[in-house]
């Protein structure tokens, strides 16, 4: 696959529900109760329920392994959870290429709300096939 | 800040480069299947293989750490990165060894945040480091 500076990977738009959040906590084995137990996540400070950070990590690793199909490998993957996302609402993940050196690449990716906000930022390493 | 979160602080810096106890797990293609799902993403080679994050399914990468909650009122994932050095294969037997990196405290915008890093390193049936995993919790 050709991969250049500044391309912009396709945009991966996410909808979760809280249905979503209890689905991920049992697949992934983390039951804390902000994620499912409107109640407690009231108790904590927080709006509601909200996503885990790595739910949205695997979105952002889908967007890049949707783009990359068979044409590249995921090296590496960093993301910082800048601000908190609730059920019910559009989650965009997105993505640019900002650096190629030979057949590595970086990428930019980022997941925002769904009033631009990037919530969630960071970066990954790319060997492209 | 009060002596006693200072002393929770100081108790927890004692846990940097403390092991938790290894996980043993074997990738199972309905585990991963279920996990895929949850995420929703259909990409069929997730038949396969196990997508980027589905490591944390099988060890957490943090380790426990009840003081910690002497220090604030919730929880809060801070970050996360992987590196992947060979695809995770349903049938793989990872072995995942996870420590405390390090632990610091830091003001933030709406009162004192503590800081715990863990690294975790996941190793396949070949004894071969097939990823490694960092994360930062904070107790705010």
């Amino acid at each position: 696959m050709r991969v250049t500076a500044g391309q912009e990977l396709p945009d991966l738009v996410k909808h979760p529900t809280t249905r979503q959040l209890v689905q991920y906590a049992g697949a992934q084995g983390d039951f804390y109760e902000i994620h499912y137990d409107q109640a407690y996540a009231k108790s904590v400070g927080l709006p509601g329920v909200i996503l885990h950070g790595l739910l949205k990590a695997g979105f952002i690793a889908q967007l890049v392994t949707d783009w990359l199909g068979d044409g590249g490998t995921l090296e590496a993957f960093e993301v910082s959870y800048r601000g908190i996302d609730q059920p019910g609402r559009p989650y965009r993940c997105r993505g640019k290429v900002t650096r190629v050196e030979g057949d590595v690449a970086e990428l930019e990716v980022w997941g925002e709300d769904e009033g631009g906000k990037r919530t969630t930022v960071g970066t990954a390493t790319v060997r492209i096939a | 800040m009060s002596i006693a979160i200072i002393e929770v602080i100081d108790r927890l810096k004692t846990r940097i480069g403390v092991e938790g106890p290894p996980v043993i797990a074997t990738v199972e293609a309905g585990h991963v299947r279920r996990f895929a799902e949850a995420i929703g993403d259909p990409n069929p080679r997730w038949t396969k293989e196990a997508p980027p994050t589905f490591l944390v399914a099988l060890a957490s990468g943090s380790i426990h750490l009840g003081d910690a909650e002497d220090f604030g009122t919730g929880w809060l994932n801070g970050g996360n990165r992987f590196e992947y050095f060979i695809p995770v294969m349903i049938g793989d037997q990872i072995t995942a060894r996870g420590h405390v990196a390090d632990v610091y405290d830091k003001a933030g915008s709406s009162g004192d945040l503590l800081f715990i890093i863990f690294e975790t390193v996941y190793k396949n049936q070949r004894d071969e480091v097939v990823a490694r995993l960092r994360g930062t919790m904070i107790r705010r």
